[in-house]
Protein backbone atom coordinates (compact mmCIF):
# COMPACT_ATOMS: atom_id res chain seq x y z
CA UNK A 1 0.00 0.00 0.00
CA UNK A 2 1.47 2.97 -0.80
CA UNK A 3 0.37 5.39 1.73
CA UNK A 4 1.28 8.79 -0.60
CA UNK A 5 0.10 8.22 -3.54
CA UNK A 6 -3.84 7.31 -1.69
CA UNK A 7 -3.69 10.34 0.42
CA UNK A 8 -2.74 11.93 -3.07
CA UNK A 9 -5.88 10.48 -4.45
CA UNK A 10 -8.19 11.56 -1.38
CA UNK A 11 -6.44 14.87 -1.39
CA UNK A 12 -7.99 15.56 -4.59
CA UNK A 13 -10.89 13.88 -4.02
CA UNK A 14 -11.60 16.57 -1.24
CA UNK A 15 -10.51 19.25 -2.37
CA UNK A 16 -12.15 19.16 -5.80
CA UNK A 17 -15.39 17.94 -3.48
CA UNK A 18 -15.11 21.00 -1.25
CA UNK A 19 -14.83 23.55 -4.12
CA UNK A 20 -17.97 22.10 -5.90
CA UNK A 21 -19.84 22.20 -2.62
CA UNK A 22 -18.57 25.50 -1.98
CA UNK A 23 -20.08 26.60 -5.07
CA UNK A 24 -23.39 25.14 -4.51
CA UNK A 25 -23.30 26.81 -1.00
CA UNK A 26 -23.42 30.44 -2.55
CA UNK A 27 -21.35 33.23 -2.90
CA UNK A 28 -21.10 34.61 0.50
CA UNK A 29 -18.43 36.92 1.25
CA UNK A 30 -16.68 35.92 4.46
CA UNK A 31 -17.44 39.20 5.61
CA UNK A 32 -21.15 38.35 5.55
CA UNK A 33 -20.50 35.39 7.51
CA UNK A 34 -22.80 34.31 10.39
CA UNK A 35 -20.96 32.96 13.61
CA UNK A 36 -22.92 29.75 12.23
CA UNK A 37 -22.03 30.16 8.99
CA UNK A 38 -18.03 30.48 10.37
CA UNK A 39 -18.65 27.22 12.42
CA UNK A 40 -19.98 25.31 9.18
CA UNK A 41 -17.17 26.09 7.59
CA UNK A 42 -14.41 25.10 10.10
CA UNK A 43 -16.63 21.96 10.73
CA UNK A 44 -17.05 20.71 6.78
CA UNK A 45 -13.17 22.25 6.48
CA UNK A 46 -12.14 19.55 9.01
CA UNK A 47 -13.68 16.53 7.55
CA UNK A 48 -12.21 17.12 4.25
CA UNK A 49 -9.20 17.58 5.66
CA UNK A 50 -9.56 14.00 7.84
CA UNK A 51 -11.27 12.50 4.70
CA UNK A 52 -7.88 13.30 3.23
CA UNK A 53 -5.50 12.22 5.79
CA UNK A 54 -7.42 9.71 8.22
CA UNK A 55 -6.06 6.57 5.87
CA UNK A 56 -7.29 4.81 9.26
CA UNK A 57 -10.77 5.01 8.03
CA UNK A 58 -12.30 4.51 4.31
CA UNK A 59 -12.84 7.72 2.58
CA UNK A 60 -16.59 7.08 1.78
CA UNK A 61 -17.55 7.57 5.58
CA UNK A 62 -16.16 10.79 5.15
CA UNK A 63 -17.13 12.10 2.13
CA UNK A 64 -21.07 11.27 3.29
CA UNK A 65 -20.27 13.20 6.33
CA UNK A 66 -18.96 16.33 4.19
CA UNK A 67 -21.92 15.91 2.00
CA UNK A 68 -24.43 15.55 4.64
CA UNK A 69 -23.26 18.52 6.27
CA UNK A 70 -22.99 20.11 2.95
CA UNK A 71 -26.80 19.36 1.96
CA UNK A 72 -27.78 20.72 5.62
CA UNK A 73 -25.90 23.99 5.28
CA UNK A 74 -27.60 24.16 1.53
CA UNK A 75 -31.45 23.30 3.38
CA UNK A 76 -30.46 25.85 5.72
CA UNK A 77 -30.19 28.27 3.26
CA UNK A 78 -32.82 27.72 0.99
CA UNK A 79 -35.69 27.62 4.56
CA UNK A 80 -34.23 31.37 5.38
CA UNK A 81 -34.39 32.81 1.91
CA UNK A 82 -38.39 30.70 1.29
CA UNK A 83 -39.50 31.46 5.16
CA UNK A 84 -38.46 34.72 6.87
CA UNK A 85 -39.33 33.11 10.32
CA UNK A 86 -36.84 30.49 10.25
CA UNK A 87 -34.45 32.87 8.80
CA UNK A 88 -34.69 35.09 12.10
CA UNK A 89 -34.24 32.23 13.88
CA UNK A 90 -31.33 30.80 12.22
CA UNK A 91 -29.43 33.10 11.18
CA UNK A 92 -30.15 35.77 13.86
CA UNK A 93 -31.50 39.03 13.12
CA UNK A 94 -30.18 42.76 13.92
CA UNK A 95 -30.54 44.41 16.74
CA UNK A 96 -30.09 47.90 18.02
CA UNK A 97 -27.52 48.55 20.68
CA UNK A 98 -27.53 52.41 20.65
CA UNK A 99 -30.81 53.97 20.39
CA UNK A 100 -31.13 57.86 19.96
CA UNK A 101 -27.13 58.11 21.42
CA UNK A 102 -27.89 55.58 24.82
CA UNK A 103 -26.68 52.36 25.18
CA UNK A 104 -29.09 49.36 25.48
CA UNK A 105 -27.41 47.65 28.17
CA UNK A 106 -30.01 44.71 28.10
CA UNK A 107 -29.52 44.01 24.56
CA UNK A 108 -25.94 43.81 25.19
CA UNK A 109 -26.55 41.64 28.15
CA UNK A 110 -28.36 39.21 26.07
CA UNK A 111 -26.21 39.33 23.29
CA UNK A 112 -23.43 38.70 25.29
CA UNK A 113 -21.35 41.90 23.70
CA UNK A 114 -19.20 43.96 25.83
CA UNK A 115 -19.41 48.19 25.64
CA UNK A 116 -15.66 47.84 24.82
CA UNK A 117 -16.19 45.43 22.34
CA UNK A 118 -18.72 47.73 20.45
CA UNK A 119 -16.01 50.70 20.86
CA UNK A 120 -13.48 48.87 19.04
CA UNK A 121 -16.23 48.04 16.10
CA UNK A 122 -17.15 51.87 16.59
CA UNK A 123 -13.53 53.19 16.36
CA UNK A 124 -12.58 50.84 12.97
CA UNK A 125 -15.94 52.71 11.71
CA UNK A 126 -14.42 56.27 12.27
CA UNK A 127 -15.98 57.16 15.22
CA UNK A 128 -13.90 58.12 18.39
CA UNK A 129 -16.64 59.89 20.39
CA UNK A 130 -20.25 58.77 21.65
CA UNK A 131 -21.73 61.71 21.16
CA UNK A 132 -21.70 61.71 17.68
CA UNK A 133 -23.67 58.28 17.90
CA UNK A 134 -27.43 57.92 17.13
CA UNK A 135 -28.11 54.65 16.09
CA UNK A 136 -25.81 51.39 16.32
CA UNK A 137 -27.19 48.71 15.12
CA UNK A 138 -25.26 44.90 15.45
CA UNK A 139 -25.89 43.12 12.74
CA UNK A 140 -26.06 39.28 12.56
CA UNK A 141 -22.40 39.03 11.05
CA UNK A 142 -20.72 40.55 13.69
CA UNK A 143 -20.17 43.88 11.76
CA UNK A 144 -22.12 47.08 13.08
CA UNK A 145 -24.06 49.83 11.26
CA UNK A 146 -23.47 53.33 12.24
CA UNK A 147 -25.74 56.51 12.10
CA UNK A 148 -24.15 59.42 12.79
CA UNK A 149 -26.28 62.08 14.76
CA UNK A 150 -27.36 64.96 11.84
CA UNK A 151 -25.05 67.46 13.14
CA UNK A 152 -21.90 65.02 12.72
CA UNK A 153 -22.97 63.75 9.38
CA UNK A 154 -20.64 64.65 6.23
CA UNK A 155 -21.52 67.61 4.31
CA UNK A 156 -23.06 66.58 0.72
CA UNK A 157 -23.12 68.55 -2.44
CA UNK A 158 -27.05 68.15 -1.99
CA UNK A 159 -26.91 70.11 1.18
CA UNK A 160 -25.13 73.16 -0.83
CA UNK A 161 -27.38 72.68 -3.40
CA UNK A 162 -24.77 71.98 -5.91
CA UNK A 163 -25.80 70.48 -9.17
CA UNK A 164 -22.72 67.62 -10.01
CA UNK A 165 -22.71 64.94 -12.59
CA UNK A 166 -22.62 60.89 -11.34
CA UNK A 167 -19.58 59.50 -11.89
CA UNK A 168 -20.22 55.84 -12.47
CA UNK A 169 -18.59 53.05 -12.74
CA UNK A 170 -14.85 53.17 -14.09
CA UNK A 171 -14.14 51.00 -16.94
CA UNK A 172 -10.53 49.29 -17.57
CA UNK A 173 -9.53 50.57 -21.30
CA UNK A 174 -5.71 50.21 -20.60
CA UNK A 175 -3.81 47.26 -18.42
CA UNK A 176 -0.19 46.32 -18.47
CA UNK A 177 -0.15 48.15 -22.04
CA UNK A 178 -2.91 46.43 -23.74
CA UNK A 179 -5.78 48.30 -25.18
CA UNK A 180 -9.47 46.88 -24.33
CA UNK A 181 -11.03 47.18 -27.46
CA UNK A 182 -13.87 45.92 -26.24
CA UNK A 183 -14.59 47.99 -22.97
CA UNK A 184 -13.49 51.35 -25.84
CA UNK A 185 -16.58 50.09 -27.45
CA UNK A 186 -18.71 49.47 -24.77
CA UNK A 187 -17.76 52.99 -23.92
CA UNK A 188 -18.37 54.59 -27.37
CA UNK A 189 -14.81 56.09 -27.78
CA UNK A 190 -12.24 54.58 -29.68
CA UNK A 191 -8.33 53.74 -30.51
CA UNK A 192 -7.83 57.55 -32.13
CA UNK A 193 -9.78 59.22 -28.78
CA UNK A 194 -7.84 56.79 -26.69
CA UNK A 195 -4.33 57.94 -28.21
CA UNK A 196 -4.92 61.57 -28.49
CA UNK A 197 -6.33 61.62 -24.67
CA UNK A 198 -2.63 60.01 -24.11
CA UNK A 199 -0.71 62.54 -25.99
CA UNK A 200 -2.20 65.38 -23.95
CA UNK A 201 -0.57 63.30 -21.35
CA UNK A 202 2.78 63.37 -23.01
CA UNK A 203 2.26 59.37 -23.81
CA UNK A 204 3.38 58.82 -26.71
CA UNK A 205 2.91 54.37 -26.60
CA UNK A 206 0.37 52.40 -25.32
CA UNK A 207 3.10 50.40 -23.99
CA UNK A 208 3.88 53.08 -21.23
CA UNK A 209 0.58 53.26 -19.23
CA UNK A 210 0.21 50.72 -16.73
CA UNK A 211 -3.60 51.58 -16.36
CA UNK A 212 -6.03 53.70 -17.74
CA UNK A 213 -9.79 54.08 -16.81
CA UNK A 214 -13.01 55.93 -17.63
CA UNK A 215 -15.81 56.38 -15.69
CA UNK A 216 -19.35 57.51 -16.92
CA UNK A 217 -18.60 61.25 -16.19
CA UNK A 218 -16.11 61.01 -18.98
CA UNK A 219 -12.92 61.48 -16.84
CA UNK A 220 -10.17 59.95 -17.61
CA UNK A 221 -7.47 57.96 -15.05
CA UNK A 222 -4.06 57.28 -16.72
CA UNK A 223 -0.81 55.74 -14.39
CA UNK A 224 2.29 55.31 -16.07
CA UNK A 225 5.04 52.50 -15.57
CA UNK A 226 7.21 55.65 -15.17
CA UNK A 227 5.81 57.25 -11.73
CA UNK A 228 8.74 60.15 -11.83
CA UNK A 229 8.77 60.11 -7.71
CA UNK A 230 12.28 60.06 -6.70
CA UNK A 231 11.29 59.02 -3.18
CA UNK A 232 8.67 56.42 -2.35
CA UNK A 233 7.03 57.15 1.22
CA UNK A 234 7.92 54.24 3.36
CA UNK A 235 5.20 53.80 6.13
CA UNK A 236 6.30 50.69 7.59
CA UNK A 237 7.57 51.42 11.04
CA UNK A 238 10.36 49.33 11.96
CA UNK A 239 13.28 47.96 9.34
CA UNK A 240 12.24 44.23 8.02
CA UNK A 241 14.17 41.90 6.00
CA UNK A 242 13.58 43.44 2.56
CA UNK B 1 -23.49 24.32 -24.22
CA UNK B 2 -21.24 26.26 -21.62
CA UNK B 3 -24.32 25.95 -19.41
CA UNK B 4 -24.44 22.46 -19.67
CA UNK B 5 -21.01 21.62 -19.18
CA UNK B 6 -21.21 23.66 -15.68
CA UNK B 7 -23.50 21.45 -14.89
CA UNK B 8 -22.31 18.11 -15.93
CA UNK B 9 -18.45 18.47 -15.05
CA UNK B 10 -18.94 18.70 -11.19
CA UNK B 11 -21.70 16.26 -11.68
CA UNK B 12 -19.36 14.06 -13.66
CA UNK B 13 -16.45 14.88 -10.86
CA UNK B 14 -18.79 13.65 -8.20
CA UNK B 15 -19.86 10.60 -9.69
CA UNK B 16 -16.03 9.73 -10.50
CA UNK B 17 -14.77 10.21 -6.56
CA UNK B 18 -17.95 8.22 -5.25
CA UNK B 19 -17.21 5.28 -7.51
CA UNK B 20 -13.53 5.99 -6.26
CA UNK B 21 -14.71 5.88 -2.76
CA UNK B 22 -16.92 2.41 -3.01
CA UNK B 23 -14.70 0.43 -5.77
CA UNK B 24 -13.12 -1.64 -2.84
CA UNK B 25 -16.11 -4.02 -2.74
CA UNK B 26 -15.74 -4.80 -6.48
CA UNK B 27 -12.39 -4.40 -7.44
CA UNK B 28 -11.36 -7.00 -4.45
CA UNK B 29 -12.45 -9.75 -6.49
CA UNK B 30 -10.20 -11.51 -9.07
CA UNK B 31 -9.80 -9.95 -12.00
CA UNK B 32 -7.68 -13.08 -13.33
CA UNK B 33 -6.17 -16.27 -12.43
CA UNK B 34 -3.73 -15.28 -10.04
CA UNK B 35 -5.52 -12.83 -7.58
CA UNK B 36 -8.13 -15.33 -6.34
CA UNK B 37 -7.71 -14.27 -2.75
CA UNK B 38 -10.72 -16.26 -1.47
CA UNK B 39 -9.72 -19.38 -3.76
CA UNK B 40 -5.73 -19.33 -1.89
CA UNK B 41 -7.23 -19.56 1.08
CA UNK B 42 -9.71 -22.53 0.80
CA UNK B 43 -7.18 -24.29 -0.84
CA UNK B 44 -4.43 -23.27 1.87
CA UNK B 45 -7.51 -24.78 4.12
CA UNK B 46 -7.37 -27.83 2.18
CA UNK B 47 -3.79 -28.43 2.31
CA UNK B 48 -3.38 -27.84 5.64
CA UNK B 49 -6.22 -30.53 6.68
CA UNK B 50 -4.61 -32.58 4.60
CA UNK B 51 -1.69 -32.06 6.44
CA UNK B 52 0.52 -31.45 3.18
CA UNK B 53 3.21 -28.96 4.52
CA UNK B 54 6.00 -29.16 1.85
CA UNK B 55 2.74 -27.74 -0.37
CA UNK B 56 1.93 -25.17 2.22
CA UNK B 57 4.82 -22.75 1.71
CA UNK B 58 3.62 -22.48 -1.86
CA UNK B 59 0.37 -22.21 -1.65
CA UNK B 60 1.19 -19.44 0.60
CA UNK B 61 3.50 -17.63 -1.94
CA UNK B 62 0.30 -17.65 -4.19
CA UNK B 63 -2.28 -16.28 -1.68
CA UNK B 64 0.77 -13.43 -0.64
CA UNK B 65 0.76 -12.65 -4.28
CA UNK B 66 -2.40 -12.68 -5.20
CA UNK B 67 -3.36 -9.94 -1.86
CA UNK B 68 -0.43 -8.25 -3.47
CA UNK B 69 -2.12 -7.59 -6.73
CA UNK B 70 -5.41 -7.02 -4.32
CA UNK B 71 -4.17 -4.37 -2.60
CA UNK B 72 -2.69 -2.10 -5.47
CA UNK B 73 -6.68 -2.15 -6.88
CA UNK B 74 -8.08 -1.37 -3.36
CA UNK B 75 -6.02 0.98 -1.55
CA UNK B 76 -7.66 4.01 -2.70
CA UNK B 77 -11.30 2.60 -1.31
CA UNK B 78 -10.67 0.47 1.52
CA UNK B 79 -9.15 1.48 5.08
CA UNK B 80 -5.22 0.96 5.51
CA UNK B 81 -5.66 -1.56 9.30
CA UNK B 82 -8.20 -3.87 7.08
CA UNK B 83 -5.41 -4.08 4.28
CA UNK B 84 -2.61 -4.14 7.02
CA UNK B 85 -4.73 -6.94 8.80
CA UNK B 86 -4.83 -9.17 6.03
CA UNK B 87 -1.02 -8.35 5.51
CA UNK B 88 -0.39 -9.65 9.10
CA UNK B 89 -2.58 -12.85 8.86
CA UNK B 90 -0.58 -14.14 5.89
CA UNK B 91 3.11 -13.24 7.40
CA UNK B 92 1.81 -15.10 10.88
CA UNK B 93 0.31 -17.68 8.87
CA UNK B 94 3.95 -18.29 7.17
CA UNK B 95 5.14 -18.71 10.77
CA UNK B 96 2.64 -21.17 11.72
CA UNK B 97 3.42 -23.49 8.40
CA UNK B 98 6.75 -23.45 9.21
CA UNK B 99 5.93 -24.92 12.84
CA UNK B 100 3.53 -27.08 10.96
CA UNK B 101 0.91 -25.87 13.28
CA UNK B 102 -2.43 -26.60 12.15
CA UNK B 103 -4.40 -24.79 14.81
CA UNK B 104 -3.11 -21.43 14.37
CA UNK B 105 -2.85 -21.48 10.53
CA UNK B 106 -6.37 -22.69 10.32
CA UNK B 107 -6.99 -19.25 12.86
CA UNK B 108 -4.90 -17.23 10.70
CA UNK B 109 -6.55 -18.31 7.31
CA UNK B 110 -9.99 -17.83 8.86
CA UNK B 111 -9.39 -14.34 10.29
CA UNK B 112 -7.64 -13.17 6.81
CA UNK B 113 -10.86 -14.74 5.03
CA UNK B 114 -12.95 -12.85 7.50
CA UNK B 115 -10.72 -9.27 6.89
CA UNK B 116 -11.32 -10.27 2.92
CA UNK B 117 -15.09 -10.85 3.52
CA UNK B 118 -15.86 -7.32 5.48
CA UNK B 119 -13.32 -5.35 3.03
CA UNK B 120 -15.75 -2.54 1.88
CA UNK B 121 -18.43 -2.99 3.58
Amino acid sequence: MNEGLVVLVRAIIGFFSLLIFARILGKEQISQLTFFDYILGITIGSIASELTVDLSSRAWPHWVGLITWASLAYLMEIISLKWRYAAKYIEGEPAIVIMNGRIMEDVLRKMKIRISDIMVLLRNKGVFDLNEVDYVIMEPNGQISVLKKSEHLPLTPKDMNISVSPTGISTELIYDGEIFEENLREMNKDTKWLMKELKKRGIKDVSEVFLATLNDAGSLYVDKYKDNIKKVKDIGDYKGPY
Amino acid sequence: MRRFLTIAIPIVTLALFICIMLSGSILKRPLGKDDDVPQAIENLIQKINNDDWDKVNSEIDNLEKAWKKVIHRVQFSLERDEINDLSMNIARLRGAALAEDKGNSLTELLEAYNHWKEMGK
